[in-house]
Order: structure tokens, then C-alpha cells, then sequence
């Protein structure tokens, strides 16, 4: 069976820190931004994307932590992402995305 | 500490406008910093600061029957900005002078009134009020009576103001030796003369900035080195457009923004001297990384890439046909994208996909 998408939304250490678990595709896309949409009042702080459990990203998904990045960056805030498996580095990196985000 | 009884009625009244000092000093600093934004310059530093009780008892002490009012002394709010030019604290002085009344009698700029034969502290201290349309309501009209003083420097001569102050130069209780007198003049005159040449350097900068400019305007690029001015410029023609686009219609993919600095010491590392090689670098890869990038984006469904994708894959083609291999791929990213573990699997993918194109040896 196909892997829903769950998030969850901490804060940490000062920091905003959401949790991506499934497949953040297309379909998972427009839940996962109302979800997002808490990081988008970060103010200045950190905003972490913790994707130790995310197996698959689409470009829905890709413009998702986009539009979060335009959003926050100019006020502030650092947006990192943290835990990619291989094949979302990899996507990362052959797009060209890798420059835009920092990584921990 | 005795104060006479005049200087402590001058203290008793400064504390009394507490208030109204901060406010000034808020006030002053908010419309500076505005026009200074406004104006484009880049400033080293733009501090405010009220007088402290303590350092105003201090002054009262020594020379308290100097001040008939508080409003004599025209530092309790001060001001600094800190330029990185000797050019800019010129500007800086034209902008306060256009946004604040200066009391000229009161003000003093140390740069003319050296003597020619000796350096020292150069700085520019205006004294200065607000203007009574600044401050045209009744809560705030009693600030345009009382004075500020803006000291406008650079920061070099800043540099020289700090350790003059720490080592105690001026004002110390014993007479310097005329021996140790000389070397604080030989290193102000060095600062001096660093300021002047750091200006001169970026007139120069400035006016080769826009050679290049005209010069990559007018299509001259074999005569234009390969640098990060010149690469900047380059961008502005938009030369990997074209490639882009074609890689983008793969997935009628949006392309995003991003900067194509990073790339700058790979075209280096080929040996691309001028702005001209780079433009042939273009030409003899860009079919080769078309098919490249056709190969790995043809089996996903990204719609999304960022705008240097064709550099990115034209640096990969070139790489890989100058022999460089596994490494070289690495490379590329590890330069572009900085180093990352993941970085040795994703060239291994570009390899295999390599293999199988017309330009793999």
C-alpha cells in the first residue's frame, strides 16, 4: 500500500522544526503546505525540515520548501533541511537545489 | 567627585531629561540611517549613544563653568558613522547637512584645521539641531532646542581614534618623548595614505567595472579576462538561456533562479583565460550536455530545476571529456554545490548515464 504523508510540527531549541514522514508527492502536496504553513511566521528563527523519514519527493514537493524558503530567508530565518536519504540528495543535487537550502 | 553647584544644577537638569535625550537620539538616528539607506552607501558602522551620567559628571568637574546651560554642551546625544571611504564621509556630511541644521560656529572638521606638518586624528564633528518641521507636535518640539553631535569617519581613522584612546596618547599625564611622538605620526600618516589608496582603488575598480561592462555590451569577449566582474557581466547576456530552455522543455520544467557564481573556478580549472573561451566552451558541449541531462530527467518527472542546470551539466560534459572520470564529476559538484558524501553517489549515476553517449571515451 502506498505511503501517506505525515508531518509533524515542533519547536526546538529556539528553533521551527517539521517533521516530513511518506511521500510528500503531488497528492500529499496541498495538505503538507496548509501544514507548512505554520513555519511561514518563523520571525527570524530556524526553520529545520527534518526528512530522516521522507522517502520521495516530487516537484510539488520541491516547490513546497521553495515557497517556504522565499517566504522566511528575507526576514531572517535559515531554512535547513536534515536527514535526506540518497535519492532526495540526489534530486537535490541535479537540479541544481542544493545551492538554495543549507544542509545539516 | 565635587561639583561646583552650578555644574550640579546642570546634572540635576540632564537627568531630568532622560527622556527627552533618548527620544532625540532615537529620532536622529532613525532619519540618518533612512537617508543614508536611501542614498545607497555602505557604512562600517552607525552608532548613537546618550551621554552617561558618569562621563557628563566627568566633563562638569573639569569644565563645568565653561556651560551656562545644558544645552552648552552639544554632545549629550551623539552620533557616529563609520564609512569605509574617506570619499563617503563627504557624502555622509552632505546628507546631514541637508537633513539637519548644522551650527556651523560649533563644528569643526579636524581634517583642515591639521597642521600640514603632522597627522594625527582626522575626523568631522558637526553639530547639529533637528528642524522645527521635524519635530512639529507639541510632545516633541522641545527636541529641535537641543544640540547633537554627528562625528562622521572612517574607519581606518576610527582605528586610529580606538588605540589612540587605549594607549592614551592624548590627554595622559605624562609628555610623550618626541621619539615615541614620531611613530604615532609615521603610522597615522600610513593610515592616511591607506584611506587615499583604498578610495583611488575603487574609482579604479569602479571604472573598470564598467569597461567590462561595455566591453561584454559590445560582444569584445576574447579581450576580457575571465573574473568574477567580468563572469558577472557575462551572466547578464544570459548565455546559458538557451540551453536551458532546452533541457527545461524535457519536463516543461520551470526554471528558478540561482546564482552561477559557485561555477566560476571550475571554468578556471579548464583553462578558460577570457570571457571568449568561455562562449566556445558553450558551443562545443552544449549538444553533449543537452543528451546528457535528456538522459537522467527524461526518466523522472521533475518539473522544477534551477537555472543553472546547463552550466551544471556543461561543466559535467567537460569534465568527463578531459578524461577526469569518477573524480572529476565529483569534483564538480564538490565545487559548485560544496562537498557532500552524497556527492560521490550522485557522480557515479552521471557516469553510468555517460557511458552510454556519443562523447564518453
Amino acid at each position: 500500500m502506498e505511503q501517506t504523508m505525515k508531518t509533524t510540527f515542533k519547536e526546538e531549541n529556539n528553533s521551527l522544526v517539521m517533521y516530513f514522514e511518506g511521500r510528500l508527492d503531488t497528492a500529499a502536496a496541498v495538505q503538507t503546505e496548509r501544514d507548512m504553513a505554520v513555519l511561514n511566521n518563523a520571525n527570524g528563527k530556524d526553520v529545520i525540515l527534518d526528512c530522516t523519514n521522507l522517502s520521495y519527493i516530487s516537484s510539488s514537493g520541491l516547490r513546497l520548501f521553495l515557497g517556504l524558503l522565499k517566504t522566511v530567508k528575507p526576514k531572517g530565518s535559515h531554512v535547513y533541511i536534515t536527514g535526506m536519504n540518497e535519492d532526495l540528495r540526489q534530486v537535490f543535487t541535479m537540479t541544481g537545489f542544493t545551492n538554495l537550502f543549507e544542509f545539516k | 567627585m565635587s561639583l561646583s553647584p552650578h555644574a550640579a544644577a546642570l546634572l540635576s537638569e540632564y537627568r531630568q531629561k532622560q527622556d527627552e535625550l533618548k527620544q532625540l537620539s532615537q529620532l536622529v538616528y532613525d532619519r540618518l540611517r533612512q537617508k543614508l539607506i536611501e542614498q545607497g552607501l555602505e557604512l562600517n558602522a552607525l552608532e548613537c549613544r546618550v551621554k552617561t551620567e558618569q562621563s557628563l559628571a566627568g566633563k562638569l568637574e573639569r569644565k563645568g563653568d565653561k556651560y551656562q546651560e545644558l544645552t552648552d554642551i552639544t554632545d549629550l546625544v551623539g552620533l557616529r558613522v563609520v564609512t569605509f571611504y574617506t570619499d563617503d564621509v563627504d557624502k555622509v556630511a552632505a546628507i546631514v547637512k541637508h537633513i539637519f541644521n548644522v551650527d556651523w560656529k560649533n563644528s569643526i572638521d579636524k581634517r583642515k584645521t591639521h597642521e600640514l606638518t603632522s597627522f594625527g586624528y582626522l575626523s568631522l564633528h558637526y553639530i547639529c539641531y533637528l528642524r522645527k518641521e521635524q519635530v512639529n507636535d507639541n510632545d516633541t518640539a522641545a527636541l529641535a532646542d537641543i544640540p547633537f553631535e554627528i562625528q562622521m569617519r572612517t574607519a581606518l581613522q576610527h582605528v586610529w581614534s580606538a588605540i589612540e584612546h587605549d594607549i592614551g596618547y592624548k590627554g595622559g599625564t605624562v609628555k610623550l618623548p618626541a621619539e615615541y611622538r614620531r611613530q604615532f605620526s609615521r603610522l597615522a600618516g600610513m593610515l592616511e595614505l591607506a584611506d587615499d589608496e583604498f578610495s583611488r582603488l575603487r574609482i579604479t575598480m569602479t571604472e573598470y567595472r564598467r569597461q567590462v561592462k561595455s566591453l561584454v555590451k559590445s560582444g569584445h569577449l576574447d579581450e576580457l579576462l575571465l573574473s568574477t566582474d567580468s563572469f558577472r557581466n557575462f551572466l547578464d547576456l544570459h548565455p546559458f538561456s538557451k540551453l536551458n530552455q532546452r533541457i527545461a522543455a524535457v519536463n516543461q520544467a520551470e526554471l528558478f533562479p540561482a546564482s552561477h557564481m559557485s561555477f566560476l573556478p571550475l571554468l578556471e580549472s579548464y583553462g578558460l583565460e577570457t570571457l571568449g573561451d568561455v562562449q566556445k566552451f558553450i558551443a562545443d558541449n552544449t549538444e553533449d550536455a543537452y543528451q546528457l541531462a535528456l538522459s537522467w530527467l527524461a526518466v523522472t518527472d521533475l518539473d522544477i530545476l534551477t537555472d543553472t542546470i546547463a552550466l551544471q551539466n556543461l561543466c559535467l560534459v567537460c569534465s568527463i571529456k578531459r578524461g577526469e572520470g569518477l573524480a572529476g564529476v565529483e569534483r564538480v559538484y564538490n565545487v559548485a554545490y560544496g562537498y557532500s558524501e552524497n556527492n560521490e553517489i550522485v557522480a557515479r549515476t552521471i557516469m553510468d548515464l555517460a557511458k552510454g553517449l556519443p562523447f564518453y571515451k
